[in-house]
């Protein structure tokens, strides 16, 4: 095709989009502001009401927090109130039902349900996520009055509200935090764009854009654990089994429909492919728990296909996933290196990324222009593009599970392989020891805790901090771990024993297995084939 | 969205900018105080104390970490020697199967070797001190009494980081009694009693069921009741020792883990692989005179902090 041919299919698929993100496709206009303005009331009420149900009062801190919410929203349409009985405006508010929304927000919540099905605390955590769909919807409204815009009531703020959720929570006593988290996504998507494709559009993901901000804080001030679920959030969204391949079926959907699979692909394909070189210098797995993590699967599927906040042409996508995959990798060591939170790793890079898209859409229209560009680039209509990436990405991803390359059996989150690592004195293999441990000490391993106890009363990996040791001694014995509660009866000394059934059944959960049924002689068979030494006694293997 | 244009959509845009910058800046500011701001609105968390300031507490130094004002700072010497330990059917009736010395005999002879007790429970000041000190993150309930009630709830964690604080406090102190400081210089350290050392302070050497003698008695300890009472409220003059609410008030932790008897004090650093579980001693101001007596005994898990479970403090060589 020529480069006029190939500007034209690119103007015909931009209409398109722009049909899709406008007012013409899929809405309707309710005629007046009176009949719109009742439902802000109405949200807030349902906040209020919202905060009598007994997950929420069982927390005074949230409780407060719902309150808090419905107050600015009632203050805010008092304000509104007044201006706009001295203003008049025209219309309220129209039904926009956007593809990219409702599909989106589907299969997020299949993500949720089914992680809901292996960790408990997700169906626990619907009503806050009732209130929060409750509050972004009454927030957006009042938003778009506010700036005398017409309101689109779709799917729009479920999508944002499931995307956020679905990467970090605030703990109950700071849930205020999540209302805030929430705010800002929606106001950095109104007030904070740019001109893109003649038309003004807002420059960051909603949730990428919010996350992101509110990351850096987390990291500034070192309260991730205090404050938020971050690290169990996403050290639980693997246990499921087989979630790599639900989020890859949840995948091909948004791939499908949205033409999205060079973004998510490319990304996948770099991580698959740094963490295939890394391996292959160090002889260790760069990620614990698979070639890449779940949720870095799920951050690649969720925070980077936004149509509106990536790159339109082929090119700019693959460039794009590329440039994520990189960052990722890139992140996850920094993030170790300094000491924060390693699930940063998927969030930190999208609003860079979203700041790049303009740049990134011009170098690519100058390498479009150019005759090398055309000679190879086969002229394929879109659809035809899109399956055939969706083709490759299938023989991917199918290759690396075949591999054992995903939810398979993955080395990375073996302890004794990391053990015997450290004292191969192999590449960040005394870091991941500490890492994996802390990992499974979150997730009530109280062998872990201890270990890690040890690691810092001893000094060996890490640098000896006495007040660390008896802090992770101190979970280790509340987790019922006796030699955990004996060291710390005698500070200085490092009591210690093999893990307990308990133990095994996390630490030896690879592949997001759920072992809470398994039977003793079948733990410690599996234990054994981990490397467990003192299993194989048990079960009489050599 | 419709966009309005000109002055106006600027001026709306301003202000859109300014209350994200605001949002932004009340989260910063919200994760920058961290837990230690919050933590008294919840019902379940954990909390720092708000600072109070010297306060006076009768009978306690505000100016040595609110310990009692005696001679060595309310700890009691308990010398050298051999107690009858458990419980023996055939004298005492209530005794349950579990204090049982062995299936010869009912009751054991164990020597236990000096340490000193503290005479009354830890208080909500004297833990209270602590809190501020360091910013240790407890239970949001332990300020709710006032300051010479016994502190409860109390893990058995929470317990041994107020003894391991109090050692350092007490070893850097010059107002610490010579007597302490050499102890602490010799190694002994403030740690909980086990559970021999504190069923030979409670009931001594001659065997009686109950501190002050062999019956229950509404006026010499705090049980059956709906609360707890400030710390030495009951004068004991016919204890063996002048420690105070042996019985009753609160359950207090002890360095023992829960093992069957004949007790043998080397159990504390075996059986590692048993899920752990302390024994606590004492009753509690709910409890019935059974539970009272000198050789009951009970367990929980080191995490677990119960309305019904304080500690009192020793220093021990071990």
């Amino acid at each position: 095709m020529s480069s006029a041919g190939k500007r034209r299919t690119g103007r015909g698929r931009r209409e398109k989009e722009r049909r899709d993100d406008g007012r013409s496709s899929g809405e309707s206009t309710t005629p007046s502001l009176r009949q719109g303005f009742w439902l802000p009331p109405a949200l807030t009420l349902a906040l209020v009401l919202l905060s009598f149900v007994p997950r929420v009062r069982a927390s005074s801190a949230l409780t407060w927090s719902f309150w808090g919410a419905a107050l600015a929203l009632l203050t805010w349409q008092a304000v509104l109130f007044v201006r706009l009985k001295r203003e008049p405006a025209g219309s309220s508010l129209r039904i926009a039902l956007f593809p990219h929304h409702y599909v989106q927000a589907s299969m997020q919540l299949v993500v949720f349900v089914y992680w809901g099905l292996y960790w408990r605390p997700v169906s626990e955590f619907v009503w806050l996520l009732v209130a929060q769909l409750v509050f972004a919807y009454a927030f957006s409204m009042l938003l778009a009055w506010s700036r005398r815009e017409t309101y689109a009531l779709g799917f729009g703020p479920v999508a944002i509200i499931f995307s956020t959720n679905l990467f970090l929570w605030f703990r109950d006593d700071w849930f205020y935090l999540q209302f805030l988290l929430i705010a800002v996504g929606f106001l950095g998507k109104e007030f904070v764009q740019w001109h893109r494709d003649g038309r003004s559009r807002h420059i960051f993901n909603p949730s990428g854009f919010s996350l992101g901000l509110f990351s850096v804080l987390l990291i500034a001030t070192g309260m991730t654990s205090e404050l938020t679920l971050g690290e169990i959030i996403a050290s639980t969204q693997g246990t499921g089994p087989h979630m790599y391949g639900v989020l890859f079926l949840v995948g091909l959907v948004v791939m499908y429909r949205f033409s999205v699979t060079l973004v998510a692909g490319s990304a996948a394909a770099t991580l698959f492919g740094l963490s295939a070189l890394y391996t292959a210098w160090t002889g260790v797995p760069y990620f614990v728990d698979s070639e890449f993590p779940a949720p870095v699967f799920l951050g690649l599927l969720l925070l980077i296909t936004d149509p509106s906040t990536s790159p339109k042409e082929p090119l700019g996508k693959l460039v794009f996933g590329g440039l994520y995959g990189v960052g990722v990798f890139a992140l996850y060591a920094m993030l170790a290196r300094i000491g924060a939170p390693l699930f940063y790793d998927k969030l930190l890079c999208v609003p860079l990324l979203n700041l790049s898209v303009r740049r990134i859409d011009s170098t690519v229209r100058f390498l479009q222009d150019s005759a090398l560009w055309n000679r190879w680039v086969p002229d394929w209509a879109p659809a035809r593009s899109n399956l055939v990436h969706l083709s490759l990405w299938i023989v991917l991803f199918g290759s690396m599970t075949a591999m054992g390359r995903t939810d398979g059996t993955h080395q990375g989150d073996r302890v004794p392989f990391w053990l015997e690592a450290c004292d191969d004195d192999r590449r960040n293999a005394c870091d991941r020891v500490v890492q994996i441990e802390g990992v499974f000490c979150a997730d009530d391993s109280g062998w872990s805790c201890n270990e890690l106890g040890g690691h810092y009363l001893r000094g060996e990996i890490v640098a000896p901090d006495s007040a660390q040791a008896l802090s992770w001694f101190a979970r280790a014995c509340r987790l019922r771990f006796q030699a955990g509660c004996v060291n710390l009866l005698e500070p200085g000394t490092f009591s210690r024993t093999v893990p307990k059934v308990l133990d095994l059944r996390l630490l030896l959960r690879e592949g997001g297995q759920d072992l809470t049924e398994m039977s003793e002689p079948e733990l410690y068979a599996r234990a054994c084939e981990h490397g467990w030494t003192f299993a194989c006694d048990r079960v009489g293997r050599p | 969205m419709n966009h309005v244009k000109g002055a106006p959509e600027r001026s709306i845009s301003r202000v859109g900018l300014t209350a994200l910058i605001a949002l932004v800046s009340i989260a910063a500011v919200g994760m920058y105080m961290g837990p230690s701001s919050s933590a008294a609105t919840s019902g379940t968390g954990s909390a720092s104390a708000s600072p109070v300031g010297p306060q006076q507490v009768a009978g306690f130094r505000s100016d040595a970490w609110y310990l009692p004002d005696t001679e060595l700072l309310g700890f009691v010497e308990i010398s050298e020697g051999p107690f009858l330990m458990g419980g023996d059917v055939t004298t005492d009736p209530q005794a349950l199967d579990h204090e049982r010395w062995s299936a010869a005999s009912a009751q054991g002879m164990v020597n236990v070797p000096t340490f000193y007790l503290g005479r009354s429970e830890v208080t909500v000041a004297q833990f209270r001190a602590f809190v501020e000190a360091t910013g240790f993150a407890a239970d949001v309930r332990v300020f709710q009494a006032p300051p010479e009630y016994p502190v409860r709830p109390i893990s058995w964690t929470d317990a041994l980081a107020y003894s391991r604080w109090l050692q350092s406090e007490m070893e850097a102190s010059p107002s610490t009694p010579p007597v302490l400081r050499e102890l602490f210089g010799e190694g002994w350290r403030v740690t909980l009693p086990s559970e021999a050392e504190w069923e030979k302070a409670a009931r001594g050497a001659d065997g009686r069921l109950y501190p002050w003698g062999n019956e229950p008695r509404a006026d010499r300890a705090n049980f059956g009741e709906t609360g707890t009472m400030p710390v030495a409220s009951f004068d004991c003059s016919e204890c063996p020792y002048p420690v105070f609410d042996m019985s009753g008030n609160v359950w207090e932790w002890t360095r023992s883990p829960y093992e069957p008897y004949p007790y043998d004090a080397s159990d504390d650093r075996e059986s590692l692989e048993a899920d752990a579980l302390w024994v606590i001693r004492g009753g509690s101001y709910q409890d019935s005179a059974r539970e009272l007596r000198a050789a009951s005994r009970a367990a929980a898990g080191p995490g677990v902090r119960r309305p019904f479970i304080g500690f009192r403090v020793a220093i021990s060589r071990f």
